[in-house]
C-alpha cells in the first residue's frame, strides 16, 4: 500500500470544472482518493499548475512509424527540440534514444513522460500488421496505449455493407477488433485505399468503389451503424476523403452532417474527424488554394454530434504516414521526396513520405495557420483535441512550442511576420486576437480525450480516477502566458514532475522510473450464430487471398503487456 | 602555434571514437586537458589518456593549432569531426568517418582511409595520399545532401559510391574509383582521373569529369557534342534523364 499527498497544488482539472485552485491531491495504490493517512509521502507543488497526466488521442507512434524509420534513417540524428530529441546515451534509467520524428520506442515513451503525457492511442493498426504493432506497444515505457483499427477499404467490410448484412458486419467489425486488440474503428479516406490497389482515389462521398458497387458515404454509415450497434466506447475516428486537396473543406462539412443522423450510443460524440487541418483547404488548385478553415468552423461550432483533433503543422522536417495511399503517391511526385507505398492486401493501402514545412513556402505558412484558426475559432474547446496528427504535422516533442501558438496571440504575431503577403492573403488568423488558457489547453489536451473514449478514469483528478498526473513548473497567477510565452513553453517541456499510477516518472524534466504501461482493447461481444456465419464468410478470405492462415493473423495474449479488456455488449 | 601529437600506447582492437579530437577542442588546453578528454571506446567512455601518449608544443588559437598523429590510427574513427579550423596530420591508415561535417582547416593523411572520409564536409581540406574506402565524400544513410563544400583530394584510389549525395565542394582522385561515382548528386564537381564505372547515376546537378576509362556508361544521358576543358577535348554528355537531371558528364 503506498501513498502520496500532493501539497498546494494548483489544480486545473475541467472535468470536474476547477479553473487553476490550490488544493491537495490524495494518491492510493495507483488511485486518487479523498484522503491519505499521516504517513503518506509528500510531494509539496509549492503551487505550481497541476493537471491529470496529457493523453494524446491521435499519434503514430507503434507500427506504421517503423517504415518511417527505415525510410528516413537520418531522422535518428536530428536534434531540433535539445532534450526532446536526437541520440542520448543510455543511462542508470534509460535506455539509448534516438530520433525526432520517428524516435526508438523507448525516447517514444520517455519524450511523452516529459511532456506530462501519460496515456496515447497509436491512431492507425492495420489488422494484418496488428501483431506488429503490438510488439511496439511492449517497448514503449510508461505510457498506457490504445489503437485504432482500420476498416474504411476493408473487403469483407464493403461486401456486408454492399449486401446489407448489419448484423454479419458488425461481428466482423467486433471480430477484427478482437484480432487486432483494437480499441476503436478507423476509417481512412473511406474506398480509397482499395481504389489505390488499381491506381485510382475515390473523389468524394459518393464515387463509388472500383469492384465493390459500394460509396464511401456507405462505407460510413455501415461502419457508424456498427459501432453504436457494438457500443463501443469511440466513435468512429475518420480521416475524411480527399485529404490534402485544396476546396476539400467542402467534402469535410459534407461528411459531418452526414454524421448528424447517427445516435451515439454512449455518451460521447457520433464522429471523431481528424487533423482537420489537412482537411480544410479551400481554392480549386495549389495556385488559389486558402484556408477553409472558418467554413469548417462554422458548421462544427453549430453542431452538437461531434469532435475533431487539429493535426497542427510545425515547421521544420516532419513525416507524413496514413494508410491513405493515393495522397502519399501525389505528396512524394509533387515534392520529389523519398517514397515507401504498401499494400495491406485486403484491407487497406498505406504511405509513408518525409516532408519539411517551410514558413517561406505559402502553402505550408497557410497549413500553419489552418490548425491554429480551428483551434481558435471552434468556441466549445471541448469540441477538440490537440494533435500534431504526429509526426505528419510534426513531432509530438513540439506540443510545448504549439501550446504558445494557442496562448499568445504575440508568439504568433512573431511567427506569422516572417510569411509573404501571398501567405497572408490566404488566411484569417492575423485577425484573430482570442489566447487559450491553461483550463482551455487542460480540455484540449486530457479532458475532451477521456470522454470522447468513454475513459472516465483518464484525463481527470476526480477520486477514483487513475493517477496519473503532471505538474508543471509554471505558478499560474503570476504568470501572463500571452507575454511570458518562452516560460510556458519550458515549462511544458519538462515536467516538475509525471506520476503514472502514482509513482514519479519524472522529475524536473528527468526520467525517474519506467514501469511498464497497459494496453486497453475493447471485447465486443456479438451472439454466437452471427458469429459463426461471418467466420465462414472469412475463411473463404483466408484461404482465397490472404498470405497468412487466421491462427496466425490474430494478435494472442501473449503479445499484450497489462492488457485491459473493456467489454461491450451488442445490441441485436 | 600549438602542435599536439599523439601515439597510440598500443594498437587498439575495439575501435575508438575520437569525435572530440579536432583542434577546435585541443586549441589552448594542457597536456593534463587534452589526456582528460573523453573518447568512446566500445560502450563506454574513458580519458583519451589511456590510450594515447600525448605531447604538447605551444599553445595558441584553433586556426594555429595542428595535431599530428605520429603511426597507425586504423581502429580510430571520427578523427577531425566538425572541425572548423587548423590542421591533422595522421602518419597512418585511418579508420572510418575521417574529417565528417568538417567545416574548415586541413586533414593530411599519410596512408589509407576508410569508408566515410569527409562525409558530408562543409569546408577546408582533405588530402589523402594513399586509398580511399567506399563513400568518401558522400551523405549518411537517408540524407539528400553528402559533401557541400571544400576539397578532397586522393592521390590513390578509391572504392565505390565516391561522393553520392554530393552537394557541392569538389574531389579529385589521381587513381580510378569504383562502382557508382556521382550516384544521386545534386552539385558540385569530381574528377577523376583514372578508370569509373557506371558514374553519376541519377545526377541531378553538377559535373563529373573522367579522364581514364568509362565502363558502363548509363543508357539514361543525352550526347550533347564536345567540351575542351584545360586543353583536353572530352564527349559530353548531359542527364541523369531519368531524374530530370542537369548533371554534365564529360568522358574520352
Ligand atoms: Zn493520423
Amino acid at each position: 500500500m503506498s501513498e502520496i499527498l500532493i501539497k498546494n497544488a494548483n489544480v486545473c482539472d475541467p472535468a470536474q470544472g476547477i479553473n487553476c485552485e490550490t488544493m491537495d491531491i490524495c494518491i492510493k495504490d495507483g488511485k486518487i482518493v479523498e484522503s491519505v493517512s499521516a504517513n503518506a509521502k509528500v510531494i509539496d507543488a509549492e503551487g505550481r499548475l497541476t493537471m491529470a497526466g496529457g493523453f494524446d488521442g491521435h499519434t503514430h507512434s507503434a507500427g506504421k512509424i517503423n517504415v518511417g524509420r527505415f525510410i528516413n534513417p537520418n531522422d535518428a540524428r536530428k536534434n531540433l527540440v535539445p532534450g526532446l530529441s536526437g541520440q542520448v546515451a543510455r543511462t542508470e534509467k534509460t535506455r539509448a534514444q534516438v530520433g525526432y520524428n520517428t524516435p526508438n520506442t523507448y525516447a517514444i515513451g520517455y519524450r511523452y513522460a516529459k511532456l506530462g503525457y501519460t496515456t496515447i492511442c497509436e491512431a492507425a493498426i492495420p489488422l494484418l500488421a496488428a501483431r506488429h504493432t503490438h510488439e511496439e506497444f511492449k517497448e514503449i515505457p510508461i505510457l498506457d496505449k490504445m489503437g485504432l483499427s482500420l476498416f474504411g477499404s476493408n473487403w469483407q467490410v464493403m461486401e456486408y455493407i454492399r449486401d446489407k448484412e448489419p448484423e454479419k458486419l458488425a461481428a466482423y467489425v467486433a471480430w477484427g477488433l478482437r484480432a487486432s486488440r483494437g480499441y476503436g474503428v478507423k476509417i481512412v479516406n473511406p474506398g480509397g485505399g482499395e481504389a489505390w490497389g488499381w491506381g485510382k482515389n475515390v473523389s468524394g462521398l459518393y464515387d463509388p468503389v472500383p469492384n465493390f458497387d459500394v460509396t464511401p458515404a456507405e462505407i460510413l454509415m455501415g461502419l457508424a451503424e456498427v459501432n453504436e450497434r457494438l457500443q463501443l466506447p469511440h466513435s468512429v475516428h475518420v480521416h475524411c476523403n480527399n485529404l490534402g486537396k485544396p476546396g476539400n473543406y467542402a467534402t469535410t462539412i459534407e461528411t459531418m452532417k452526414l454524421f448528424e443522423k447517427v445516435k451515439p450510443s454512449r455518451d460521447r460524440q457520433a464522429l471523431h474527424v481528424t487533423h482537420v487541418q489537412f482537411n480544410a483547404y479551400a481554392g480549386t488548385s495549389w495556385r488559389d488554394f486558402e484556408t477553409g478553415a472558418p467554413m469548417v468552423a462554422d458548421y462544427v461550432n453549430g453542431a452538437d454530434h461531434m469532435t475533431f483533433d487539429l493535426g497542427q503543422v510545425i515547421f521544420g522536417p516532419a513525416v507524413t504516414m496514413t494508410a491513405d495511399g493515393p495522397v502519399e503517391y501525389a505528396n512524394a511526385r509533387m515534392l520529389h521526396e523519398k517514397w515507401s507505398n504498401q499494400d495491406i492486401e485486403l484491407e487497406d493501402a498505406s504511405g509513408v513520405v518525409p516532408l519539411f514545412y517551410s514558413p517561406k513556402s505559402f502553402v505550408n505558412a497557410v497549413q500553419w495557420a489552418i490548425g491554429l484558426e480551428l483551434a481558435l475559432l471552434v468556441k466549445d474547446p471541448w469540441k477538440i483535441m490537440f494533435t500534431t496528427d504526429s509526426p505528419n504535422g510534426g513531432s509530438f516533442v513540439n506540443y510545448p512550442e504549439a501550446f504558445t501558438y494557442l496562448m499568445s496571440a504575440k508568439r504568433r504575431e512573431e511567427v506569422i511576420s516572417g510569411f509573404s503577403k501571398m501567405a497572408l492573403d490566404r488566411m484569417v488568423l492575423p485577425g484573430i486576437d482570442r489566447e487559450l488558457d491553461f483550463y482551455e489547453l487542460a480540455v484540449m489536451t486530457r479532458s475532451t480525450q477521456s470522454k470522447m473514449y468513454s475513459r472516465p478514469e483518464k484525463g481527470n483528478l476526480k477520486a477514483g480516477s487513475d493517477a496519473d498526473i503532471a505538474i508543471y513548473d509554471i505558478l499560474p497567477g503570476q504568470i501572463d502566458p500571452s507575454i511570458e510565452y518562452a516560460k510556458v513553453k519550458k515549462a511544458f517541456s519538462g515536467a516538475a514532475y509525471t506520476l503514472k499510477d502514482g509513482e514519479i516518472v519524472v522529475k524536473n524534466g528527468e526520467i525517474e522510473a519506467t514501469p511498464k504501461g497497459k494496453i486497453y482493447w475493447v471485447n465486443a461481444k456479438v451472439p454466437s450464430a452471427i458469429d459463426s456465419a461471418m467466420q465462414k464468410d472469412i475463411d473463404v478470405k483466408f484461404k482465397k487471398y490472404y498470405t497468412v492462415s487466421k491462427a496466425n493473423y490474430m494478435v494472442e495474449d501473449m503479445y499484450l503487456q497489462k492488457p485491459v479488456e473493456i467489454a461491450t455488449e451488442g445490441v441485436f | 602555434m600549438q602542435v599536439v601529437r599523439l601515439s597510440l600506447k598500443e594498437a587498439n582492437k575495439i575501435p575508438i571514437e575520437a569525435d572530440d579530437i579536432n583542434p577546435d577542442n585541443f586549441a589552448g588546453k594542457t597536456e593534463e586537458e587534452i589526456k582528460a578528454i573523453q573518447v568512446w571506446y566500445g560502450n563506454s567512455q574513458y580519458p583519451l589518456g589511456e590510450f594515447f601518449n600525448v605531447k604538447i608544443e605551444g599553445s595558441d588559437s584553433v586556426e594555429n593549432t595542428k595535431i599530428v598523429f605520429e603511426g597507425d590510427v586504423s581502429r580510430v574513427k571520427r578523427i577531425g569531426q566538425n572541425m572548423s579550423a587548423g590542421e591533422i596530420e595522421i602518419n597512418g591508415n585511418v579508420d572510418m568517418h575521417c574529417g565528417f561535417n568538417m567545416r574548415g582547416g586541413k586533414i593530411v593523411i599519410n596512408g589509407d582511409a576508410d569508408s566515410w572520409l569527409g562525409c558530408e564536409m562543409a569546408g577546408g581540406e582533405i588530402i589523402l595520399n594513399g586509398n580511399a574506402s567506399y563513400y568518401v565524400g558522400s551523405g549518411y544513410r537517408g540524407e539528400s545532401c553528402g559533401m557541400r563544400g571544400g576539397k578532397i583530394t586522393i592521390n590513390g584510389n578509391a572504392r565505390d559510391y565516391l561522393g553520392e549525395h554530393m552537394c557541392g565542394g569538389e574531389i579529385l582522385v589521381k587513381g580510378n574509383v569504383g562502382l557508382l561515382p556521382a550516384i544521386s548528386n545534386n552539385g558540385g564537381k569530381i574528377v577523376i582521373e583514372g578508370n569509373a564505372t557506371m558514374p553519376a547515376s541519377e545526377m541531378k546537378n553538377g559535373t563529373v569529369i573522367i579522364k581514364g576509362e568509362t565502363s558502363d556508361l548509363l543508357p539514361s544521358y543525352k550526347e550533347e557534342g564536345t567540351e575542351e576543358v584545360e586543353g583536353v577535348t572530352y564527349r559530353k554528355f548531359v542527364g541523369d534523364v531519368n531524374v530530370g537531371g542537369k548533371g554534365v558528364l564529360l568522358i574520352k
